[in-house]
């Protein structure tokens, strides 16, 4: 008797099961993504497409960076990735040249108004594989209160690097803790910058550029800052306290910092209002370094068709407002950017799309992982007196040419 | 289903060696959730290190054989010579004194004081911390400027050292933390090890006239010898495998980057930052046979040094 009305039981429940699979009008997207800054964004897109579109339902998953990278790729290993996620430059090659993600060609879809380094980032033997998101700039801030202190102008766009070099030299009182500019071990938002500003290159076309003497000069420079001029703390006081703290505390007149990093600035109360933003001080020429997102698909995806509409309406004018307008990041969607520069009405936000015009794509290739920290411990014997600048250089190019052949 | 606690399986009359089938599926049953999970997380994947490390990892697209040239690799890494040595050395700095201070506080917190079982409790909190937490609480110890430690010590006129990035004091840094961490768990092991020394040895003791200290080194330390040497065998092999508090402590740009790293923080690096899990598994397997080695030695030692009734 009772095993029968178990058994009854486990058929109803089957049974129950089936229509959800078979009705291929509800559909469900798992959506992956890694910022929680970005949440309340992301869930108004996924809100705003589900109220168009009733018969699916987006599934919102947010893993710290760290994890995010570990679970995608346990993901794709076993194809059971989310369905539509986001990509970054540093992994798109590695996910690409292993046919993961879904390519976007039969969307045929618009991307003049995105930046075409951020399009192109995501393009692969002709194809797109993911819908620009957003994009990231670096730029110089600076503290105002130690410019007024010390009667000094602020910085302005005519500065280069040896203004640059003379106020932090003259704002840097080590007595007082107080340091012009903050130089830690840093590539996107630090050296990588000065490469390209000084005519050279870190990594362009399969090649490495850290054999020109251009790029050896700018690392020097930077490198400099910190154990020959003396205008940035030790490379022990960043372990301790990283740039932007250093910075937000008070003990910095100057540093590099990304716009992803202006919610952090903005939301820190006791630094609100005594910040301002320039563009970077110019060397030979004007760079920073930008970088973008994307909206990727996985190859594995039940759904390909939904997954592709919801991709394209991620990409939308509306889409890019409603992420703008949550302070996620600087939207990708040309005309957009103003959404998100509102918010920060009493700083001058606009230096970091203004540098755009002039921005230097953050070098990528499929084997970055494989040098990069490699890079960064090399780096680090040269602030220990190991290495010179120079050796430090031509062994990272050797590594470099070794690993991309 | 797994805290079963039934008497020992009954036998079949007169035939020693057979057991009624039954009995022997249901046993099977019971612990087969153990041991299934110890054939998936533990033995398939000690099996399948030994596989990839023969393999060349290339991001997510098939690996290549390349037979034993990762451990060929293995031999001209600057870093896993650090590595090593800066494993064996925290080794070396973390078990004699943890166990020392185990054993010490341990025959304190046996003896009857005033809320005894408070200190009990204070002496177990670490245990009780995430490591991730323990970590980020140091990391505001050691600060150079503002860490509690290097305010206390100009109290004296002394000035601290940048104790996580100076390249001398880095891995003693780390050393303090994982002692400081490990002391509750293994005073808690030796407390039950000297609360089973029988009350008769020491009565015995006392009326042939022995001081504290005699009654310490010929009652207490012999008899107390088969749970300090399993101590410190597990401290040793944990110290080995010492992950969590060092990697978030020291990173690539650290300048004490080479004095700080240990074998695991190096293998992890290798697997899942630069993705390059051939060579990570022959860290791992390289690492296996160092705590092979020293858990040998401890055995060897064990005959000699540890007092069983």
């Amino acid at each position: 008797m009772k095993k029968w009305f178990v058994l009854l039981l486990t058929v109803a429940m089957l049974l129950t099961a089936i229509p959800c699979a078979m009705a291929e009008e509800n559909v469900t997207l798992t959506f992956a993504f890694w910022d929680t800054n970005q949440e309340p964004g992301m869930r108004a897109i996924a809100d705003a497409y589900m109220a168009e579109h009733p018969n699916v339902t987006i599934e919102v998953q947010v893993t710290p960076w760290g994890e995010y990278w570990t679970k995608l790729e346990a993901g794709a290993m076993g194809d059971s990735m989310p369905d539509v996620f986001w990509m970054h430059s540093n992994q798109f090659f590695k996910y690409v040249t292993a046919d993961k993600l879904l390519s976007l060609d039969d969307l045929d879809y618009d991307y003049s108004p995105y930046p075409e380094g951020v399009t192109s980032l995501y393009t692969y033997e002709g194809s797109h594989y993911a819908i620009p998101k957003d994009y990231d700039t670096i730029a110089l801030v600076y503290n105002k209160e130690i410019f007024d202190a010390a009667g000094e102008p602020y910085p302005d766009d005519t500065w280069d690097w040896a203004k640059f070099l003379e106020v932090a030299k003259k704002l840097t009182d080590p007595e007082n803790g107080i340091y012009g500019f903050g130089a830690p071990n840093d590539r996107q938002s630090g050296y990588l910058n000065l490469i390209y500003q000084n005519g050279g290159f870190a990594f362009e076309d399969g090649k490495s550029g850290y054999d020109l003497p251009e790029t050896k000069e700018a690392i020097q420079f930077w490198v400099d800052l910190m154990l020959k001029e003396g205008v940035s703390p030790s490379l022990e006081s960043f372990v301790d306290m990283g740039v932007d703290d250093q910075m937000q505390a008070g003990k910095l007149a100057m540093c590099f910092t990304g716009s992803w990093n202006m919610s952090s600035y903005t939301s820190n109360d006791l630094f609100n209002g005594k910040f301002d933003l320039c563009v970077l001080p110019q060397g030979k020429t004007r760079a920073s370094i930008y970088n973008g997102l994307g909206y990727a698909i996985a190859a594995s995806t039940k759904y390909p068709e939904v997954a592709k509409d919801f991709v394209a309406f991620c990409g939308t004018e509306e889409a890019n407002k409603l992420q703008a307008e949550r302070k996620a990041a600087i939207p990708a969607y040309a005309g957009t950017e103003h959404y998100f520069t509102d918010l920060f009405s009493d700083i001058n936000i606009a230096c970091y799309t203004e540098m755009i015009a002039y921005g230097v794509q953050y070098p990528f290739s499929p084997n970055k992982s494989l040098w990069e920290s490699q890079e960064e411990e090399i780096m680090t014997s040269v602030y220990t007196g190991e290495l010179t600048v120079d050796e430090a250089c031509d062994k990272i190019h050797e590594i470099i040419t070794d690993i991309e052949g | 289903m797994t805290s079963a606690t039934k008497p020992a399986a009954p036998m079949l009359k007169g035939r020693r060696e057979h057991y009624d089938p039954k009995v022997v599926v249901s046993a099977f049953l019971l612990i087969a959730p153990t041991i299934i999970g110890l054939c998936v997380l533990n033995i398939y994947p000690f099996f399948d290190t030994i596989r990839r490390s023969l393999y060349k990892t290339q991001g997510l697209g098939p690996e290549v054989y390349v037979k034993l040239k990762n451990f060929a690799d293995l031999f001209k890494d600057d870093m896993i010579g650090h590595a090593t040595r800066n494993t064996l050395l925290y080794m070396v700095l973390t078990v004699p004194v943890g166990v020392m201070l185990s054993l010490i506080f341990a025959s304190l917190l046996n003896s009857k004081i005033k809320g005894r079982d408070v200190y009990r409790a204070i002496y177990f909190l670490p245990m009780v911390v995430a490591p991730a937490a323990v970590a980020m609480v140091w990391r505001w110890i050691f600060n150079t400027e503002n860490g509690i430690l290097n305010i206390f010590l100009k109290l004296f006129g002394i000035q601290g050292p940048s104790w996580l990035s100076d390249p001398k004091t880095a891995l003693l840094s780390c050393a303090i933390i994982g002692i400081w961490s490990s002391v509750g768990y293994d005073l808690v092991m030796i407390l039950a090890g000297l609360q089973s020394i029988s009350k008769s040895y020491y009565e015995a003791a006392q009326i042939d006239g022995a001081s504290g200290i005699q009654t310490f080194w010929h009652i207490t330390i012999p008899m107390v010898s088969p749970t300090l040497f399993f101590v410190v065998l597990m401290r040793a092999m944990s110290s080995l495998k010492q992950f969590d508090t060092i990697y978030l402590l020291i990173k690539t740009t650290n300048p004490a980057y080479k004095q700080g790293t240990v074998l695991m923080t190096l293998f992890y690096r290798e697997a899942f930052e630069k993705f390059n899990k051939g060579y990570a598994s022959a860290i791992v397997l390289f690492t296996f046979v160092i705590i092979a080695i020293f858990t040998a030695i401890q055995f060897a030692a064990e005959k000699k040094l540890v007092h069983y009734e």
